[in-house]
């Protein structure tokens, strides 16, 4: 009876391995990619776009040149990008790929960068857009895909993971437990428990910490989108929540602006402070991130004193922080292009969860992915619950109401108008 | 054993030993030649990067004139903007190239083509591209190279490069000279066509030129990043420090170093300044792989493993063959030197027992001087004893001949008649000791006399007869066939030996193993039976090097049948043709085969042959012929016939019939027992069996009165009275047997000590004195073979042609053969048989009367 049980337990094991393996292998299968094209073909792939550095996407040609390895690509840098790329396309030069940007829709200036993308969202082109977040996949008006996001950008915080540890204290997920552990650092002898950039505008801490929170008050107001984007100056009043918000942080003295002041620009110096050991909390973008991990080998402070740390939302609600998510840099494939069907096959190579998480884990930003667990970098804003992941363009919000408010914020974070006033100007502030 | 097995581990651990110590010899050396290789390319990599430099700065140099030129007419001009402008559009000669005037404070200016999509906008800007901001242009302009890094041309978007050079342009609205930047702009494109590597070797191989910063001026594909810094920096583990002086290196002298590209490839960057232009730097990057050329380095280190590999494979499998051999041989030797143990073993005993007979009956007969009857006993088994000891001796120094391959034939004529009757004479005794039925048939012997080594051949028959009688218990019996018949071989006769036994047999395993050296049968009647157990050995040696064969039949109880099949040579000479006259004969014998046989054998020698198969009928027979009056010119009857024998046969017919009828008898055996009765009873005469046409013709031409060769009576010697011989015998023993043996049939014999003695006496006696001279060979002074060539190379013709027979204990054929060609006559082996002597005397006296 035991020998009969020990065949057919044999029996069933091997059966069992034998139904399993197959179907392993062919998940494995079905995420790996299959060229399309003669692995032979020798072409010429162009990608333009404004970055002097883009190590991440040579990365990728390389490992595209696995499967390809006749295919020459390469990443050219066109100065004065954004103004020179419709140029560019029309010249004897023009790009098979290039670097793109949702803001453009509708603008007449960059319509030659819009008209000459081809649509990404044909299903014949095979891109696996479902791995990209939906909310950051933008559409034009007429249903079109003219670009798909390889980094996604949003605002946040850098956290010294190893300060929290020393002093015992976890990382913010509410307001109330920001302004607990700002508290805390304070006490223990941290002047400024966090920090960031204040001299401008541009990504200021004042626009950092208040954007994500604006837009969750306006989020599900269509009228107030409407009408903010029409930048009608009673519209203003739509940013009092959140400049009411801003001043309360800064007035909860989590933050010492006479600090942050010395704090020259929003890239190298914003790091250059983090690094130097004694800031818990620094405000940022994930453009700002993406620079650490270079500059780690050239700070002496941090040589000195390493430390680990990771990119967190500020929770500036009592009901837990707001994932901005923003696409950050968007590629489009040039329909004119003389190696069309490579170009479409890299992009279809690069669209997938693992490349796209490599090359931003490469550039140090955001993956447009929906899995953000891959780098701890990132995976904070992973835990954030749908409810409160926020898309401008999703929203509705238009450039030039955004930068009504922000400019509003930075008045009243400098102290260079009082609430209301910087409410009043709502839509007096100059465009950039 | 284990140190033996010790042995083999260190030789097994020394070849392995050399073996890795030659591989490692040729991994050395490979790599030795091989970074010597490596190092050549990239000396010879860098060499053609430093030539790219060259090219790549004469095109630069070229196009910068170009500005320069440009920029000199401007200048010397006072020109507006605008008329500059024109001139260097008129100036155009490449449809791609351009030029830019740019005022250095706005960084706008005019462009001498119209912007992308217009015709008629020259207006062109700086201000978003970066490039013109914060250029001190004063201390560069007109003394180097002045090119722009590669940029987005702001009229067209093409990436392009600058040629630059400032001009003094008149500003009519200012009135006054206003210093700008005159731009040869060239599309990147025109030039990466013709800037690559013309080695088809270095088709992976990229260029780039950087400035001071490291940033690039011009960027090949195999180049990463913005900048070479950077470049190196993201693909290779350094510190600030080892970058910075890896920088420095770079930017400030040719060289190269090593480093990993975006695929963590090893490669080569190699670097020279590119003189014309300030801190720039022409840069070559390959594959490390593609600059190792010296690949058969490896294949000849795959050759060289595999070989030693084989060889050392090879080595362990011939050494444990060797091994298994030499265990084998070592085991046969050990075997076979057993063997020899054993045989020395029975040797000593074999040998020790005839000796023991000898000494022991030589001291009974010493003590018993005057019994004569006692004596002669003692002497006749003394003799016995002798000869057993002596066949002994033949067979121990035949079968180490036969181990060592020493057994050579020694071919020469001879009569297979007198090889017949010496191989019955000397089975005789003990056929009759034992009381056996004995016969012997011949068929087709039509050809007396044959050349091969009969000496062997008597050997080979003999021991097979002779084991045949052996062990044939008393009263059985023994026949023996010899039939000649054509041979394949041509020349040849084929001679069939059978002799068929009724003894006591083999066994098939002994059968197996019976033509082994010091093999016997374990049977107790064989231990009974003096032997050697070498004798098949010896025959079946000798059989095979007469390219013969020999088969057995045999079965225990039942008696033995040896076949032994010889191609033997026909000699040259043969009997004249043997014709009798017209003779009528009968033949009496109760053997049919025998009977038919003898008939056919007369008939060919001419007779009219009658044959009857009993002394009765033959009597009948003759007595019919004598009432007729034709009697029969000869009868010969057989001794042994039942119911009436041949001698009574012969009583009869002389009493009852006819008293003067010649008549021979016939007997298988030694006739003297039976001599005097059958001389008594009328014989005219005996004859063997078996019947030789020759012995036919020799007996009946005797009988009727014909010349014929035959031999003289055994017992009548007066034929050697009174015969000469000198015998040349260094050792007096030997010389007093010989001496007193010959001097007992009347020969008169002298002694010569040695050989030189010998050719003294010769040369100095007359002519005649001596009718043969006996010659030892191994003596002092000179040796018997010399003597004999001195001998024979006398003068005097009689000295010279004296008969001279051998008489030494080299018995062997070669010994013969080697007597033989010194000039010798003959060779009798020592110990002396004294019929053979009386016999060689005779044929020696016969053959110079015949002469």
């Amino acid at each position: 009876m035991k020998k009969i049980m020990c065949i057919l337990l044999t029996a069933l094991m091997i059966l069992g391995l034998v139904s399993c393996g197959p179907v392993k292998q062919e998940a494995v299968i079905d995420e790996k990619f299959k060229p399309r094209l003669d692995t032979s073909t020798s072409c010429h792939i162009n990608v333009a776009g404004g970055y002097d550095n883009f190590e991440a996407l040579e990365a990728e040609f390389d490992r595209f040149n696995d499967h390809y390895p006749n295919v020459e690509l390469v990443f050219t840098k066109v100065d004065d990008y954004n103004n020179m790329i419709g140029t560019v396309l029309n010249g004897n030069d023009a790009p098979d790929i290039y670097v793109n940007y949702s803001w453009m829709y509708g603008r007449d200036q960059y319509k030659s960068s819009i008209d000459h993308a081809e649509n990404l969202s044909d299903p014949a082109l095979g891109l696996n857009l479902n791995c990209i977040r939906s909310n950051i996949t933008l559409k034009t008006d007429d249903g079109k895909l003219p670009m798909v996001p390889v980094f996604a950008n949003t605002y946040g915080m850098l956290v010294n993971n190893d300060l929290f540890e020393k002093e015992g204290l976890s990382v913010p997920t509410t307001y109330r437990e920001l302004v607990e552990v700002c508290d805390a650092f304070r006490k223990r002898g941290y002047k400024s428990p966090m920090m960031g950039f204040s001299k401008e505008e541009t990504t200021s801490i004042f626009t950092l910490t208040s954007y994500p929170y604006f837009c969750g008050t306006v989020a599900d107001d269509a009228e107030a989108v409407k009408k903010l984007n029409a930048l009608d100056p009673p519209a203003g009043e739509y940013m009092r929540p959140a400049i009411e918000k801003t001043v309360q942080f800064f007035g909860d003295g989590c933050v010492d602006l006479e600090a942050c002041d010395e704090i020259e620009n929003n890239y190298d110096a914003v790091i250059l402070r983090f690094f130097e050991g004694d800031v818990p909390m620094m405000a940022g973008s994930g453009d700002t991130v993406s620079g650490t991990e270079k500059r780690e080998s050239r700070y002496e402070a941090f040589i000195d004193a390493p430390f680990s740390y990771s990119f967190a939302p500020i929770p500036m609600s009592d009901d837990g922080a707001y994932f901005l998510d923003m696409p950050n840099l968007q590629f489009s494939v040039n329909k004119d292009s003389q190696n069309l069907d490579m170009a479409n096959e890299f992009m279809r190579f690069l669209i997938s969860s693992d490349e796209l998480n490599e090359m931003a884990e490469i550039k140090g930003l955001m993956s447009p992915t929906r899995d953000l667990s891959f780098d701890s970098m990132y995976a904070a804003f992973g835990e954030v619950p749908e409810s409160r992941i926020l898309s401008p363009e999703e929203i509705g919000l238009t450039d030039d109401a955004l930068v009504q408010v922000r400019q509003a914020v930075f008045k009243v974070g400098t102290g260079e108008m009082t609430i209301d006033e910087a409410i009043a100007g709502y839509g007096s502030y100059p465009l950039t | 054993m284990e140190n033996q097995s010790l042995k083999k581990i260190l030789i097994t651990v020394v070849n392995v030993v050399i073996m890795v110590a030659i591989l490692i010899f040729v991994v050395l050396y490979s790599a030795f030649t091989s970074r010597d290789s490596y190092l050549r390319q990239i000396e010879h990599f860098v060499d053609t990067t430093v030539t790219m430099e060259q090219v790549t700065e004469n095109y630069l140099e070229g196009e910068q004139r170009i500005c320069d030129v440009w920029a000199n007419y401007i200048n010397n001009k006072d020109m507006t903007m605008e008329e500059a402008t024109a001139y260097i559009r008129a100036s155009h000669v490449l449809k791609n190239a351009s030029a830019h005037l740019i005022y250095p404070d706005t960084l706008t200016g005019l462009s001498t083509r119209p912007k992308q999509g217009t015709v008629d906008d020259y207006t062109v800007s700086y201000e978003r591209v970066g490039l013109l901001d914060g250029i001190d242009w004063d201390n560069e302009i007109g003394k180097a190279i002045n090119i722009t890094r590669a940029y987005t041309n702001p009229m067209n978007g093409e990436q392009s490069l600058a040629f630059c050079n400032t001009v003094s342009l008149y500003d009519p609205e200012s009135e006054t000279s206003r210093s700008a930047i005159l731009l040869r702009v060239l599309p990147i494109s025109e030039l990466e066509q013709k800037w690559v590597f013309p080695q088809t070797e270095l088709v992976n191989a990229g260029l780039s030129m950087i400035d001071a910063d490291g940033d690039y001026i011009i960027k090949g594909y195999s180049f990463k990043n913005s900048s070479l810094f950077e470049f190196y920096k993201s693909y290779n583990h350094t510190d600030p420090e080892s970058a910075d002086q890896l920088f420095e290196q770079v930017t400030s002298s040719t060289g190269y170093v090593s480093m990993l590209n975006s695929h963590g490839q090893e490669c080569i960057l190699a670097f020279t300044p590119v003189d014309a232009t300030s801190d720039w730097t022409m840069l070559g990057i390959v594959p490390a792989e593609d600059l190792h050329v010296d690949k058969e380095n490896w294949l000849m280190f795959w050759v060289v493993s595999a070989g030693l590999l084989i060889l050392f494979i090879c080595d362990m499998f011939y050494m444990l063959s060797l091994n298994k051999r030499l265990q084998a041989a070592a085991r046969e030797a050990e075997a076979a030197n057993k063997a020899k143990t054993d045989f020395l073993s029975t040797m000593s005993h074999d040998i020790r027992t005839p000796m023991n007979a000898i000494i022991g009956l030589t001291t009974i007969a010493g003590k018993n001087p005057g019994d004569v009857e006692s004596t002669k006993d003692s002497l006749r088994k003394i003799s016995l004893a002798s000869n057993h000891l002596l066949t002994l001796i033949n067979d121990i120094l035949d079968i180490s001949k036969v181990e060592s391959g020493k057994l050579k034939l020694s071919p020469l004529t001879f009569s297979i008649v007198e090889t017949v009757e010496n191989l019955i004479n000397i089975s005789q005794p003990m056929i009759k000791e034992k009381n056996l039925e004995f016969r012997f048939n011949i068929s087709r012997m039509e050809n007396e006399y044959l050349y091969t080594d009969q000496l062997r051949l008597n050997q080979i028959y003999i021991n097979i007869l002779s084991n045949a009688i052996k062990y044939t218990e008393p009263g059985g019996e023994v026949s023996v066939g010899l039939n000649a018949e054509e041979s394949s071989v041509p020349g040849c006769v084929r001679m069939t030996y059978v002799v068929a036994d009724t003894g006591i047999g083999m066994s098939p395993e002994f059968i197996e193993t019976m033509y082994q050296p010091f093999s016997r049968q374990i049977d107790s009647r064989v231990n009974s039976i003096q032997g050697t157990g070498l004798g098949l050995a010896i025959t079946k040696q000798m059989v095979e090097l007469m390219g013969g064969t020999i088969d057995c039949v045999s079965e225990p109880g039942k008696g033995t049948t040896f076949t032994v099949v010889l191609d033997i040579p026909l000699a040259d000479r043969q009997r004249e043709d043997m014709q009798l006259d017209p003779v009528d004969v009968l033949i009496v014998d109760d053997d049919k085969i025998m009977l038919q046989t003898a008939v056919d054998t007369l008939e060919s020698l001419g007779a009219s042959a009658e044959q009857a198969q009993s002394g009765p009928e033959a009597i009948g027979m003759i007595e019919r012929r004598h009432t007729s009056g034709r009697d029969y010119d000869i009868v010969i009857i057989d001794w042994k016939m039942p119911e009436m024998d041949g001698v009574e046969t012969i009583k009869r017919v002389r009493s009852d019939i006819a008293a003067d009828i010649p008549i021979l008898l016939i007997s298988a055996y030694d006739w003297s027992d039976i001599e005097d009765r059958a001389k008594e009873a009328g014989a005219n005469g005996f004859v063997s069996k078996p019947l030789f046409r020759s012995t036919l013709y020799d007996k009946i031409n005797n009988l009727i009165g014909k010349e014929c060769r035959s031999h003289e009576p055994e017992d009548d010697n007066s034929d050697l009275q009174g015969m000469h011989i000198l015998v040349a015998e260094d050792n007096d023993i030997n010389w007093e047997i010989i001496s007193r043996i010959l001097t007992s049939f009347g020969i008169i014999t002298d002694r010569a000590e040695n050989g030189r003695v010998c050719v003294d006496m010769i040369r100095a006696v007359e002519k005649g004195s001596y009718d043969l001279i006996f010659m030892d060979i191994q003596m002092p002074e000179m040796n018997g073979l010399d003597a004999t060539r001195e001998i024979r190379g006398l003068e005097n013709p009689w000295a010279a042609y004296v008969p001279i027979v051998a008489m030494t204990a080299d018995a062997f054929s070669e010994n013969v053969t080697e007597c033989l060609n010194a000039g010798m006559n003959g060779h009798i082996a020592k110990p002396i048989d004294i019929k053979l002597v009386i016999k060689e005397i005779r044929r020696i006296r016969e053959d110079r009367e015949q002469l």
